[in-house]
C-alpha cells in the first residue's frame, strides 16, 4: 500500500507537477534543462548498473551513448524513420555494439577493466570523428526530425519532455526490478565477491555480459532522445569527459541506487545552471560541491553502497599484490 | 614505404611516446603508494610549466634555473595536494581501517574535483589561451644529424627520461626516504609497526611524484611552445592508459608501454591519417589487455 | 591587471546603465542575447567577444541613435559544451527582452542552439560560424564571416598563381578544417594543380611532426593551413624545426597577432587572408582599434572585428525594426535586408536568397614579425 503511494506520487510528481511548475514559471528553458537532465538521469542509471551494482567501473560510457544517438540520427535522417522506431533500434544495435566490445574485455577485473573500457569509449569517438563518409565525421548530423506522431502531436518542449520523463520512468522501472531481485542480487554477489560468487553456482561472466548489454540499451536509447530532442549532434558531445561526468553523477548521487543517480543527474546538470549568474566562477562552485560532497558523503546522496568498497576494489589490486611495484622488484 | 621518412616517422614517434613517459613515471609513483589514480596530475604538469613560464618572463634565468623553479612549485604543488585532497580521507588511523583501505580511495573523485577547481582558476587567472614563451627558450632547435631532423628538446626529453627513471630507482633503492616509499607501498600497516611514519612518508612520494611531473610539464611546454592550462588532460589521459598497460607494478612497464602508444601514433599517421593515431593506440590497449589481463609487466593475477 | 580594470569598467558600465534607467522612466530597454564560451578551453575567444561587443553596444548607447531606448547585452557563458549551448537558447528564447541573439563560437555549438532559435523564431546571428549547412537550418539563422566557399578558391587561386603547382594540405579535423580543406582542395584542382596530401589532425594535437614528415615525403610545393592561430602557430614552428621550406598559405583564422608572439620567427614568410587589417588607415577601422586598445590594453584582432561588426550589424537591424518596437520577426527582416554595411571588416550585405555574407578579403603576409598587406 505504502508502496503504491510512494509510486503514485511520483508518477503524479514526474507527469503532472513538474510540467506544470515548469510552464507556470513560463519557461521552454526550464523544459529544456529538465530534458537535459532527464537523458542524463537515464545514462546515469544505466551506469550505475554496470558500476553501482554489478561492480565493474565503466570509463567508456559515453562511447555508448554516441553509438545510440548516431544510429537514431542516421536512422531518422537517411530513413526517416519515426521516433518510436529508431529508438528501441538505437537500443538495440547499442546493445548489440556493447556486448561485442565487452566480450573480449570481461575477463578483466578491477581497473583494467576500467581502463579496456576507457579505451573502447575513445576508439568510439575516434570513429566517430574520422570515419567522415558514414557519420559526417566533425561535421555532425543536423536536422534531425523531433519527436512527433501525425495527427497526434507535434515536436514541441512538452513533447520532449514527456517523452524522455516516460522513457526516464520506463527505464528506472526496469532497471530497479533488475536491481531489486534475485537477479540483483545475484549482480552484487558478483560485485561483492567474483569467483565466490562463481563458486555458488552464478555464472559470472554471463551476468556481468548481461548487465553490459542492459545498460548499453538504455545508454543507446539516451543518445537516441539526446540526438531527438536536440536536433543536431556531432562527435564532440561523445568525448571521455562525458564518461567521466556521468562517473560523478554516480558518484555524488550515490553508487548502486538509482533515485541516487537521478539526483547526481539534477546535482551536477542544474547547479551549472542555477550558477549562470556568478558567470565565469561557476565551474569552480561545481568542483567544490564534487569535492565537498565526496569529503562529508562517502556514500553519495542516497548510496547504497559505499562509494569507497566498490573504488577500493577496482583500484584495490595493486595494493594488495605480492609482487609489488616496480621499484621493488 | 621503408625510406628515411619511416626512419624520421619512428623517431616522431619516440619523441611524443617519451612526453607520456614522462608524465607517466610520477603518476606511476604515487598510484604504487597511495593505489589511487591521480587524476590531478595533469595539474600538476600544468602547475610546473607556469611556474616556469613565470619564471622566465619575470626573471629570464637560464634553464637550469627554470628548472629549479619549476621542481620548486611542483613540490608545493605536490605537498598541498596531498593535504587537500587526499589527507583528509585517511581520518581513520585505527587497524580496522587502515586494513580497509577504504577510506583512502574516495581521493580518486576528490582529485578530480581538485582538478577542475585548480585548471578553472588558472583559466581565470592565465586566461584559457596558449601563453606566450619568449623564443629563445623553446626546445625547439633543428638539429640535423644525416637527413632525419631532431629538435634539441628532443634529447632533453630523452635525457630528462633517463635521468628520471634511474634517479628514482636509486632513490628507492638506496635512500632511507626511498626504502620507506617502498615499505608503505608493500604493507603500511607493517611499515607503521616498525617505526616508520607513514604520513610523512605519503607525504615524501606526494612531492617526489609531483616534481617528476612539474619538470615534465615545464620541459614538455617549451618543447611543444604550449603551454596553457587544459595541457596536462590529454597527456594525462595517455599516461594512465601506459601505466594500467605496463601492468601498475613497474614504472619501466609504463615506460615502455608510453613509447609503444607513441609509436602507435606516429607509424598511423604514416600509413593511414593522424585522425586514427588514438584509434589505433587504443586497439594497443585493448588488444593488450586481452592477452595480458593484468598488462604486459604486471605480475600474475593477484586476488582483489 | 587587464582583467580587474575590465572589471571596473564593467562595473561603471552597469552603473551608468542603472542611472539612466533611474533618470528617465520610460526609457526603453531592448536586449540583445550573447551566447560564447566564457570558460573552458575556448574562453580566450568568449573573452574577446564580449569585449569587442560591449565595446559596440556601448558607443551605440551613447551616440543617442535611438532615443528613449537602451540597449542592453546578457551574456550567457556556453562553455564550448553543446547541452549548454541549447540551454542557453531555450533561455534567451523565453526572455521576451531579447529581439536578436549573437553567437556561439563554435559551429558545433551554433549548429545545436541554431535549431532551438529556429525553432523559437529568434534570430542568430554568429560571427564566427562556418559550417557549412548553419544558414540552412532555418531562415533566422545569419552569419558575419565567409564561408570557405568563398575564401578557400581564393586562396587556392593565389597559392597557384605564385607558382605552386602541388601543394599538400592540412586542416584541423573539424566542421570549419573539413569545409576549409575541401574548398581549397576544390579549388586547387579546378585550376589545374595537384594536391599531394590531405591531412586532418585531430583537435588537441600538439604534436605535428608526424604529419609534417608525411608531408615532406610528398614534396608539395607550398602547403595549406586550415587551422586555428594557436594550433597553426606550433604547426609553423615545428614545420621549421624539421626543416621544411615550403611556402605555407592560410586562411584569415591566422590572423591573429598571438600567432607572431607564439610562433617567432617561424610565422615569417606566412601567406594569408583576412578582412580585417588593424594598420588600416580607413577612419572607422583606426577609430575601432582606437577605442578598443584604449579600453582592454590591447589591439583588436580577426575575431575581436567580427564580434564588433557582428553587433554593429545586428545593432543596425534593431534600429531598422523600429527600435523600441522592434520585434523578434522584423529584426529579422531587417538583418535580412542587411545590405552594404560598412564594418571594420569589410563592407557586408547578406545575399538575398542564401543569407551567406559576402566580404572582401586582403592579402596578407607575415614579414619580420609583421602582418603586411601585399598584392
Amino acid at each position: 500500500m505504502r508502496r503504491l503511494i510512494s509510486i503514485s506520487i511520483l508518477l503524479l510528481a514526474v507527469l503532472l507537477v513538474l510540467p506544470g511548475v515548469l510552464s507556470a514559471v513560463g519557461g521552454g528553458y526550464w523544459f529544456r534543462v529538465t530534458t537535459t537532465i532527464g537523458v542524463f538521469s537515464i545514462l546515469t542509471m544505466s551506469a550505475n548498473l554496470i558500476t553501482g551494482t554489478t561492480g565493474l567501473m565503466s570509463l567508456g560510457h559515453a562511447g555508448f551513448y554516441g553509438i545510440g544517438a548516431y544510429t537514431t540520427a542516421l536512422l531518422a535522417t537517411k530513413l526517416h524513420w519515426p521516433f518510436f522506431l529508431t529508438l528501441p533500434v538505437a537500443g538495440v544495435v547499442t546493445a548489440v555494439f556493447g556486448i561485442l566490445l565487452a566480450l573480449p574485455t570481461m575477463r578483466l577485473i578491477g581497473i583494467y577493466f576500467a581502463v579496456a573500457t576507457l579505451g573502447l569509449g575513445e576508439i568510439i569517438h575516434v570513429t566517430l570523428l574520422n570515419w567522415v563518409d558514414f557519420t559526417r565525421g566533425p561535421m555532425g548530423i543536423s536536422a534531425i526530425p523531433g519527436i512527433s506522431l501525425d495527427g497526434l502531436f507535434s515536436a514541441s518542449d512538452i513533447t520532449n519532455y514527456y517523452a524522455v520523463a516516460i522513457i526516464a520512468l520506463l527505464a528506472a522501472l526496469v532497471l530497479g526490478r533488475l536491481t531489486h531481485s534475485y537477479y540483483g542480487n545475484a549482480l552484487r554477489a558478483v560485485r561483492e565477491d567474483d569467483q565466490c560468487a562463481a563458486s555458488m553456482g552464478l555464472n559470472v561472466v554471463g551476468l556481468k555480459i548481461q548487465s553490459f548489454a542492459f545498460a548499453c540499451f538504455f545508454a543507446g536509447v539516451a543518445g537516441g532522445l539526446w540526438a531527438h530532442t536536440t536536433g543536431y549532434i556531432s562527435p564532440g558531445d561523445f568525448r571521455f569527459s562525458e564518461s567521466i561526468l556521468i562517473l560523478a553523477m554516480m558518484v555524488v548521487g550515490g553508487l548502486g541506487s538509482i533515485p541516487g543517480a537521478v539526483l547526481g543527474a539534477v546535482i551536477l546538470l542544474g547547479l551549472p545552471e542555477v550558477l549562470r549568474p556568478i558567470g565565469d566562477y561557476r565551474m569552480i562552485v561545481v568542483g567544490a560541491v564534487m569535492f565537498f560532497s565526496i569529503l562529508f558523503l562517502p556514500r553519495g546522496l542516497l548510496g547504497e553502497t559505499s562509494v569507497l568498497s566498490v573504488v577500493r576494489r577496482q583500484f584495490g589490486l595493486a595494493w594488495d599484490r605480492t609482487l609489488n611495484l616496480g621499484w621493488r622488484q | 614505404m621503408f625510406d628515411v621518412f619511416f626512419v624520421q616517422q619512428l623517431v616522431n614517434g619516440l619523441s611524443i611516446g617519451l612526453i607520456y613517459a614522462l608524465m607517466a613515471i610520477g603518476f606511476t609513483l604515487i598510484f604504487g603508494v597511495l593505489n589511487v589514480v591521480n587524476f590531478a596530475h595533469g595539474e600538476v604538469y600544468m602547475i610546473g610549466a607556469f611556474a616556469g613560464l613565470l619564471a622566465i618572463t619575470q626573471l629570464a634565468p637560464p634553464l637550469f634555473a627554470v628548472i629549479l623553479v619549476a621542481l620548486a612549485f611542483g613540490a608545493l604543488a605536490g605537498f598541498g595536494l596531498e593535504r587537500i585532497a587526499f589527507r583528509p580521507f585517511r581520518r581513520f588511523r585505527d587497524e580496522a581501517s587502515l586494513k580497509s583501505k577504504a577510506i583512502r580511495e574516495a581521493t580518486l573523485l576528490s582529485s578530480l574535483a581538485v582538478s577542475i577547481i585548480v585548471r578553472e582558476l588558472a583559466e581565470k587567472i592565465f586566461g584559457s589561451n596558449m601563453q606566450s614563451i619568449p623564443q629563445e627558450y623553446l626546445l625547439l632547435k633543428p638539429i640535423e644529424i644525416g637527413p632525419l631532423s631532431f629538435a634539441n628538446g628532443q634529447f632533453l626529453i630523452f635525457g630528462l627520461s633517463i635521468v628520471m627513471l634511474g634517479g628514482l630507482q636509486w632513490l628507492l633503492k638506496h635512500t632511507r626516504v626511498g626504502l620507506s616509499i617502498r615499505a608503505v607501498a608493500n604493507n603500511p600497516m607493517g611499515a607503521a609497526y616498525v617505526g616508520i611514519n607513514t604520513e610523512r612518508t605519503i607525504i615524501a612520494t606526494f612531492v617526489i611524484g609531483s616534481t617528476l611531473g612539474a619538470i615534465a610539464g615545464l620541459i614538455v611546454g617549451l618543447y611543444q611552445g604550449a603551454i596553457f592550462p587544459a595541457m596536462g588532460f590529454a597527456p594525462g589521459v595517455k599516461a594512465f592508459v601506459a601505466m594500467v598497460m605496463g601492468g601498475l607494478s613497474s614504472i619501466g612497464g609504463a615506460v615502455v608501454c608510453a613509447l609503444i602508444l607513441g609509436m602507435a601514433e606516429a607509424i598511423t599517421t604514416s600509413f593511414f591519417a593522424q585522425g586514427w593515431g588514438d584509434l589505433v593506440a587504443y586497439l594497443f590497449l585493448v588488444i593488450t589487455l586481452v592477452f595480458f589481463p593484468t598488462g604486459l609487466f604486471g605480475g600474475g593475477r593477484e586476488r582483489v | 591587471m587587464m582583467r580587474f580594470k575590465q572589471c571596473k569598467t564593467l562595473l561603471t558600465t552597469v552603473c551608468l546603465v542603472a542611472l539612466s534607467c533611474g533618470a528617465s522612466a520610460q526609457n526603453k530597454t531592448v536586449a540583445i542575447g550573447y551566447q560564447a564560451p566564457l570558460s573552458g578551453e575556448n574562453a580566450q575567444y568568449g573573452t574577446v567577444f564580449r569585449n569587442s561587443a560591449t565595446l559596440a553596444v556601448d558607443e551605440f548607447n551613447k551616440s543617442g541613435r535611438l532615443p528613449g531606448v537602451t540597449i542592453q547585452l546578457k551574456f550567457e557563458d556556453s562553455k564550448s559544451d553543446a547541452k549548454e549551448g541549447v540551454n542557453i537558447a531555450r533561455k534567451f528564447s523565453d526572455d521576451a527582452s531579447i529581439v536578436g541573439v549573437i553567437g556561439d563560437f563554435n559551429s558545433t555549438v551554433s549548429m545545436a542552439a541554431g535549431q532551438v532559435y529556429a525553432q523559437t523564431k529568434v534570430p542568430q546571428l554568429s560571427q564566427t560560424a562556418s559550417h557549412p549547412d548553419y544558414v540552412k537550418i532555418s531562415e533566422y539563422q545569419f552569419r558575419n564571416i565567409n564561408t570557405q566557399a568563398y575564401e578557400g578558391p581564393l586562396i587556392a587561386k593565389w597559392a597557384f598563381d605564385s607558382g605552386a603547382k602541388k601543394v599538400a594540405v592540412i586542416a584541423i579535423q573539424n566542421d570549419w578544417g573539413q569545409s576549409a580543406a575541401g574548398n581549397f582542395v576544390q579549388g586547387f584542382k579546378a585550376l589545374g594543380g595537384t594536391v599531394t596530401e590531405t591531412e586532418f589532425f585531430n583537435p588537441g594535437t600538439r604534436d605535428f611532426r608526424s604529419i609534417l614528415t608525411k608531408i615532406a615525403r610528398s614534396q608539395p610545393d607550398a602547403i595549406f593551413v586550415g587551422a586555428f592561430y594557436e594550433d597553426g602557430s606550433a604547426f609553423l614552428q615545428q614545420k621549421v624545426q624539421m626543416g621544411l621550406k615550403q611556402p605555407v598559405f592560410a586562411t584569415s583564422s591566422l590572423y591573429e597577432k598571438k600567432l607572431l608572439e607564439l610562433a617567432g620567427p617561424a610565422a615569417n614568410g606566412v601567406y594569408l587572408t583576412s578582412t580585417f587589417v588593424v594598420e588600416s588607415t580607413e577612419p572607422h577601422v583606426a577609430a575601432f582599434v582606437k577605442n578598443y586598445e584604449a579600453r582592454y590594453n590591447g589591439k583588436p584582432q580577426q575575431f575581436a572585428a567580427q564580434a564588433y561588426d557582428a553587433t554593429n550589424i545586428m545593432l543596425n537591424a534593431i534600429v531598422a525594426a523600429g527600435g523600441a518596437n522592434a520585434t523578434r520577426a522584423k529584426v529579422r527582416d531587417a538583418l535580412a535586408a542587411t545590405k552594404d554595411f560598412p564594418g571594420v571588416t569589410g563592407t557586408t550585405s547578406f545575399d538575398p536568397a542564401t543569407r551567406e555574407p559576402i566580404k572582401l578579403l586582403s592579402k596578407l603576409q607575415v614579414q619580420d614579425g609583421k602582418f603586411v598587406s601585399v598584392k
